[in-house]
């Protein structure tokens, strides 16, 4: 068995928070934002996982206990934000952000 | 017993003037009592303070720390003044029942008069300097409001700020001289540490006394100097005397209490305190003898030929001041109170007296009136009798003081020949004084008739205007002679302490006496002759003493010069300040306005409303953050070193 080391996890942990952060910089799509964002907030539930595991038995399941908390706070976000893209639709018939930027001075 | 009579004035409220009457009757009882208390055990001091507020002391500047405390202090200097001060209050209290019968703003003035009276009693019992400050400005302020009572009359309320103004710049002297005595006796004198703690004339027992030797240094000299700029901002002593005529504008009782016996002789006790707590250099001595040798003369030059009966008191009233800085400068401060003493009691009789007339007449003007000696046979008597107080016939009471002043003063003229043109000066006073003070009275009261017919027919006032004047009167013949009671002697030796006083009042030297008093006499006997039994007396158009009198009815022009002094400097000092104010301040305040404006301007342009560009600030926000935290942060500990 190949020996797994903490730096792999942590690097595919680093890429996809740069695919979130890319996706959050380039994305004009309400929906397609929020999936950016989702992917960013797995990015940082997946680093306490791989901690809990790696640090042995001296943490428990305190690491794990908490991503599972993280993934229910992601999943009213979600509801949140689609509720969001829901009125924001009845607005201006379109999820483009680049068409709400009434709040400019 | 000092905080009482003050705390009962202080409570001073509603309309009737019968409670002011009644409560400076009770401080004037309480007054005379603490005076005939010191009188009879000469040398005693009582002193009470509290501590005010106290400074840690810094390296270098005080051992010990400096204290301010507010105290009262009775010592025999202050229940002199205290007499004076509750008895002319009560009286002229009494008066104004009568005298301001008809005027509006009744609880104005009596509130005013009242908080005049308590202030005035407050600078005289202070216990030190600090405090006399504060009392010194509070009765400025009253004079301010007083003399503004009529605020209606434009010239009521411009002679008010003009003596605001003029005090004002004695005040600001007084202040200085006393930072800069405090910051010698802070440091070193024979009384070191006395400004450490707080200006308190005495200490337990002890009077703090001027040192013996009168330094030379020029830091007390130039504080003295101060000092009697303050005194002189008060007193109306030249140069800073013009305030003084122009405050007759307001209520002739006012006149009679502030301008005449009280707030004006603070000056002058300032001046006495000074000279006995501070002491003077013989610079400063030099200084205050020509201030008041001169003023006792060029004031009584221009009562002569002043049409206002009014004002010609008050002329008479900055020459006697003269008279008092005189004396006090020459080194005989108790001469000066004795002074002070009896003509607060023939001024504030005279004042009374022409108040009375004014109240019957409803003219100040001399020019207007005549006869009156017979509808008002007990004005005529006591104007009269102040008239003689004032000239220094004996046994009135101006006689013994001014005999004193001039003995004095005198005295001194061997060891300082420079006194002598003021010496001189004064004596010449004496004449000017007779006669002109003599010139007012027969103008009003001599002949057969007023000379305006149109002014209504005299009478004289209510009792409550006869009273005071009939009180007076037995003060301006009597207050001289109290300097024969042993009491009262002990009084003023007590209050000294100093060298300096001349062995025994009312034996002044039997020559000069003999005459002062004719030059008095002479002095009524051409005022008697020109102006006497309604005779007006009037210069040719042609005479060559008409610039003269031009020149006197204008005041030297004093009045011109410093408007115009007033108006150009002030002018030019308000343009240098506008041009200061529109370029530099209003420059930096514009130009910083400017460079925000441009600053918001760009910093707007960020605000596109996308949420993208928000998210992209944010990223770069959070490595802005990594770069701090990972670069500088190790760096800048690496460099400093940290825990």
């Amino acid at each position: 068995m190949t020996t797994l080391i903490l730096s792999g996890f942590l690097a595919l942990s680093a890429g996809l928070l740069a695919i979130s952060i890319f996706g959050i910089l380039t994305r004009r799509n309400f929906i397609l934002l929020l999936i950016a964002i989702e992917i960013g907030m797995n990015a940082a539930i997946l680093n306490f996982v791989y901690f809990a595991a790696f640090s042995g038995a001296t943490t428990g399941l305190d690491g794990q206990a908490i991503a599972v908390v993280l993934i229910g706070f992601a999943a009213t976000e979600i509801a949140v934000g689609l509720a969001i893209v829901l009125a924001l639709n009845r607005l201006k018939g379109s999820i483009n952000v680049a068409q709400a930027i009434e709040l400019k001075l | 017993m000092i905080i009482g009579v003050t705390g009962t004035r202080l409570r001073r409220f509603e309309y009737g003037g019968w409670i002011a009457v009644a409560l400076s009757g009770a401080a004037m009882v309480v007054g005379v009592l603490i005076a005939f208390g010191e009188a009879m055990s000469p040398g005693n001091y009582t002193n009470v303070q509290i501590t005010w507020f106290h400074v840690a002391g810094a390296p270098g500047t005080f051992p010990n720390g400096f204290t301010l405390v507010m105290g009262t202090l009775v010592d025999p200097i202050s229940s002199l003044m205290l007499v004076v001060v509750t008895v002319v209050g009560f009286v002229v209290m009494l008066y104004s029942i009568g005298y301001m019968h008809h005027d509006k703003g009744l609880p104005r003035y009596y509130a005013e008069l009242s908080l005049f009276l308590a202030a005035m009693n407050g600078l005289v019992i202070s216990n030190n300097l600090i405090e006399f400050f504060l009392f010194w400005e509070l009765v400025g302020l009253c004079s301010y409001f007083l003399i503004g009572f009529y605020y209606e009359k434009p010239s009521a309320a411009s002679a008010a700020k003009e003596a605001f103004l003029v005090t004002r710049i004695g005040d600001i002297m007084f202040l200085l001289g006393i930072f800069l005595y405090f910051s010698h006796y802070a440091t070193a004198g024979p009384n070191g540490g006395w400004a450490a703690n707080g200006f308190v004339f005495v200490h337990g027992t002890t009077p703090f006394l001027a040192p013996s030797i009168r330094g030379s240094s020029t830091l007390i000299t130039v504080a003295g100097i101060m000092i009697l700029g303050g005194a002189a901002g008060k007193s109306a002593q030249f140069p800073l005397h013009v305030w003084l005529p122009d405050a007759m504008e307001g209520p002739t009782t006012v006149s009679a209490l502030i301008h005449a016996a009280t707030m004006v002789a603070a000056g002058v006790y300032l001046l006495a305190v000074a000279s006995l707590f501070l002491g003077f250099t013989s610079f400063d001595s030099l200084v205050i003898v020509a201030i008041g040798g001169f003023t006792a003369f060029f004031a009584a030059t221009m009562a002569v030929v002043h049409p206002d009966i009014k004002r010609v008191i008050a002329y008479s009233t900055i020459s006697q001041l003269g008279y008092m800085v005189l004396a006090i400068g020459a080194g005989f401060a108790m001469v000066g109170l004795y002074h002070l003493f009896t003509h607060a009691f023939f001024k504030a009789l005279l004042f009374l007296a022409a108040g009375s007339v004014i109240h019957a007449l409803g003219t100040q003007d001399l020019f207007k009136m005549g006869g009156l000696k017979k509808p008002m046979k007990l004005t005529a008597a006591a104007f009269a009798i102040g008239g003689l107080a004032l000239a220094g016939i004996p046994p009135f009471a101006g006689f013994w003081s001014k005999d004193d002043v001039l003995s004095s003063v005198y005295s001194q003229l061997g060891a300082h020949p420079a006194y002598w043109p003021f010496f001189v000066m004064a004596f010449a006073a004496v004449f000017l004084t007779a006669y002109y003070i003599f010139r007012a009275w027969f103008l009003a009261f001599s002949g057969d008739r007023i000379r305006d017919p149109t002014l209504p027919a005299a009478h004289e006032g209510p009792w409550v205007m006869q009273v005071p004047l009939v009180i007076l009167s037995a003060f301006a013949v009597g207050a001289g002679l109290f300097v024969f009671l042993p009491g009262f002697q002990g009084l003023l030796l007590g209050g000294a302490g100093v060298a300096g006083i001349p062995p025994a009042y009312g034996t002044a030297d039997v020559f000069l006496s003999a005459v002062s008093v004719l030059l008095a006499a002479g002095g009524i006997g051409l005022a008697a002759l020109l102006w006497g039994n309604g005779r007006v007396f009037s210069l040719a158009d042609s005479s060559v003493a008409q610039p003269l009198r031009r020149l006197l009815l204008h005041r030297y022009y004093f009045k011109v010069g410093y408007d115009w002094i007033g108006a150009k400097g002030v002018y030019t000092v308000s343009r240098a300040a506008d041009f200061f104010d529109r370029y530099v301040i209003d420059g930096t305040v514009h130009g910083l306005e400017r460079m925000f404006g441009a600053m918001s301007d760009r910093l707007r342009r960020m605000q596109s409303g996308l949420v993208s560009d928000y998210a992209a600030y944010i990223v770069a926000g959070l490595l802005g953050l990594f770069a701090i935290l990972l670069v500088v942060a190790p760096f800048l500990i690496a460099r400093f070193g940290g825990s």
